[in-house]
């Protein structure tokens, strides 16, 4: 599923290393696509990041935009917004995906063309909805859980640093999200509580989703993108416990969404990929 | 339901009951679902600094929070939402989250950190409503408290200071209210005809930037621009809170039934003429530039003044003539009745 495609543009998400970089005038061959899987599993990248670049990615398919995957282990200090993943295209950087959005748009390649101005709203109501409540509950889970903490998030964040620089940068991380947990009122709930969240969130997406393909009739929106990053990553990631995961689980549209999506945009690319690393459609450029 | 329920919030004044979008949600989910409140002000206590508002009291226990609130009305049979659609729920809940993100930082920096309606407006107004030695403290403690959750949520990194992230926040919260007007359209409320409690968190939000004299503030002048959004918050004033004591507005409170339905020929004729505007935009013969992106109805008159070859003109009218002569005469009949209504009122 982490394949790379080869092209123009270069992904860029921290933990995992990645920055995409899109070189405009030549492409670039998708390397060692299966190196990269096994890879991963001794890799620095947290839950948070790891949907969030998949997000982007399942986007920029989406979109038929070529693009090369790379992990790289100062991913986080190379964003220009401290967050990964990020795009590199000619000499833009560009990260998240709402910037991300917003940039390809501009470069005359977007999905939510076809909405109407209400459904745009609806649109952006439920992205939101994924990052106020499934990006946080990632973020608490990693960060304020203490059992996940000490046994995941500092370990593997802290992995690419020596001593004494590990313990203080992974000290520093998770005292910067504690602060945020308490700015948005989070830091009193308890891991009950956020299971509850992620329950009621998935629900509300559930409803939403009925028995369409994708959440706005045939067409994949960045909504879809979005839902599939968080989703297929929650899925597909051991923690200490499967709580998580299990909570997912239980909507079994988003399950068949989540499969549905994986299925037409990241393994049909898998047989082909050095063939697929031309873009269909227009360039960006 | 004979227990009694106190609500501890932050007093009302700007013609609104109160003037905290917090308890503002919880007060005009209390009058949507029928629950009767017995409202305590912590004005002039030294629960202005010690309290968390707005704080529910009932039966010995206390509950926080205008989301745990709400379930905890829902749980004692005061539920809004009961006719709502799952679909509907699930809408609710992705509209919130979108007014925490994207218009509470901008909200919270305009009342508490935005220079000079900080120092003209707010610090004023809660210093005046605390008591003695606290009235030093709790408005800096809340500004203090605002900006570092904007900082901590909109900003990049920690070193960050607050004049970088004001563009971003504010094109992001004008854009919400963009995104609720779209969605609210012409209609009283959000969801049918009844208020729920979308209606409740969009009202909280909306009302102190509708009501607030600010002296300052970009995004005040952008809800200006959005006449219903502007409507929807003074029609759950005039409707659910009218007979409010703090309310200096006396005047709503005889509701003229013949202007009620006098507005509501209007909503209806502005609907059909948005609806015949749609319609003559979407023609094949004429594809304008839109540079409104939801044009009043006012802007129908724009197509016989506009300064283009009267053939395409008489086309473009014809075409209106054609496609919507139906909707036409629906309006100018309403038109008709409108007039009569009118002379009524000035009989």
């Amino acid at each position: 599923m982490t394949l790379m495609l080869s092209v123009p543009l270069t992904l860029s998400n921290f933990s995992c290393y990645s920055p995409v970089c899109i070189d405009s005038s030549h492409f670039i061959m998708s390397l060692a696509a299966e190196a990269f899987v096994s890879q991963i599993a001794e890799d620095q990248i947290l839950l948070s990041d790891c949907a969030s670049s998949l997000a982007v990615q399942a986007y920029l398919r989406m979109c038929n935009l070529p693009v090369q995957v790379s992990y790289r282990p100062n991913a986080e200090y190379m964003s220009p917004s401290g967050k990964v993943p990020f795009v590199h295209v000619g000499n833009q950087v560009v990260s998240e995906l709402g910037p991300i959005v917003q940039f390809t748009k501009a470069k005359g390649h977007s999905l939510s063309d076809g909405l109407d101005d209400v459904q745009r709203a609806e649109m952006k109501a439920y992205m939101e909805l994924v990052n106020n409540m499934l990006l946080t509950a990632e973020l608490y889970i990693q960060w304020c859980d203490d059992n996940t903490a000490a046994e995941i998030s500092r370990p593997r964040y802290s992995s690419p640093y020596s001593w004494p620089l590990n313990h203080i940068l992974a000290y520093q991380k998770q005292w910067e999200v504690r602060r945020k947990m308490t700015a948005v009122g989070w830091a009193g709930k308890n891991l009950e509580q956020v299971y509850e969240d992620v329950s009621q969130c998935c629900q509300a997406l559930s409803q939403r989703l009925g028995t369409q393909p994708y959440f706005f009739n045939k067409q994949p929106t960045e909504l879809d993108a979005l839902v599939f990053g968080h989703l297929f990553t929650i899925l597909t990631t051991r923690l200490t416990s499967d709580e998580l995961s299990e909570k997912v689980k239980s909507y079994s549209n988003l399950l068949a969404f989540c499969r549905r999506i994986e299925q037409s945009y990241f393994e049909d690319s898998q047989a082909g990929s050095s063939s697929r690393g031309y873009s269909k459609g227009p360039s960006l450029f | 339901m004979a227990t009694s329920m106190e609500l501890r919030c932050w007093g009302g004044d700007w013609g609104l009951p109160s003037i905290h979008t917090e308890s503002l949600v919880v007060l005009a989910y209390a009058k949507f679902s029928g629950a009767k409140l017995t409202v305590a002000p912590i004005d002039w206590t030294w629960r202005t600094l010690t309290g968390t508002v707005p704080e529910l009291v009932c039966q010995g226990s206390t509950v926080t929070e205008p989301a745990q609130i709400l379930n905890y009305l829902r749980k004692l049979r005061f539920n809004a939402d009961y006719e709502l659609s799952a679909r509907q729920g699930a809408d609710t809940m992705a509209y919130i989250a979108l007014l925490e993100e994207k218009l509470r930082p901008a909200l919270l920096h305009t009342f508490w950190v935005d220079t000079e309606n900080y120092s003209s407006l707010t610090r004023p107004w809660f210093a005046s409503r605390s008591p003695f030695p606290l009235n030093f403290l709790v408005p800096g403690h809340h500004a203090n408290t605002a900006l570092s959750r904007i900082l901590l949520t909109k900003s990049d990194s920690p070193l960050h200071t607050i004049t970088e992230v004001e563009g971003k926040i504010y094109s992001e919260a004008k854009e919400c209210l963009n995104l609720l007007s779209h969605r609210l359209g012409t209609a009283y409320y959000f969801f049918g005809n009844t208020p729920c409690s979308l209606d409740a968190f969009v009202f909280g939000f909306l009302a102190p930037l509708h009501k607030a004299s600010l002296p300052s503030s970009p995004l005040q002048n952008h809800l200006r621009q959005l006449e219903n959004l502007q409507r929807f918050c003074d029609h759950i004033l005039n409707a659910h809170f009218s007979s409010h004591p703090g309310s200096p507005q006396p005047v709503q409170e005889t509701v003229d039934a013949n202007l009620q339905k006098l507005t509501q020929l209007v909503n209806k004729e502005s609907n059909l003429i948005e609806k015949m505007d749609d319609n003559l935009r979407s023609s094949p013969q004429h594809k304008p530039f839109r540079a409104d992106p939801r044009p009043s109805p006012s802007n129908s008159t724009d197509y016989f003044q506009s300064e283009e070859p009267t053939n395409t003109k008489m086309n473009r009218f014809e075409h209106l003539l054609q496609t919507n002569i139906v909707t036409f005469h629906i309006s100018v009949e309403i038109m008709n009745v409108h007039d009569e209504e009118l002379d009524l009122k000035t009989l």
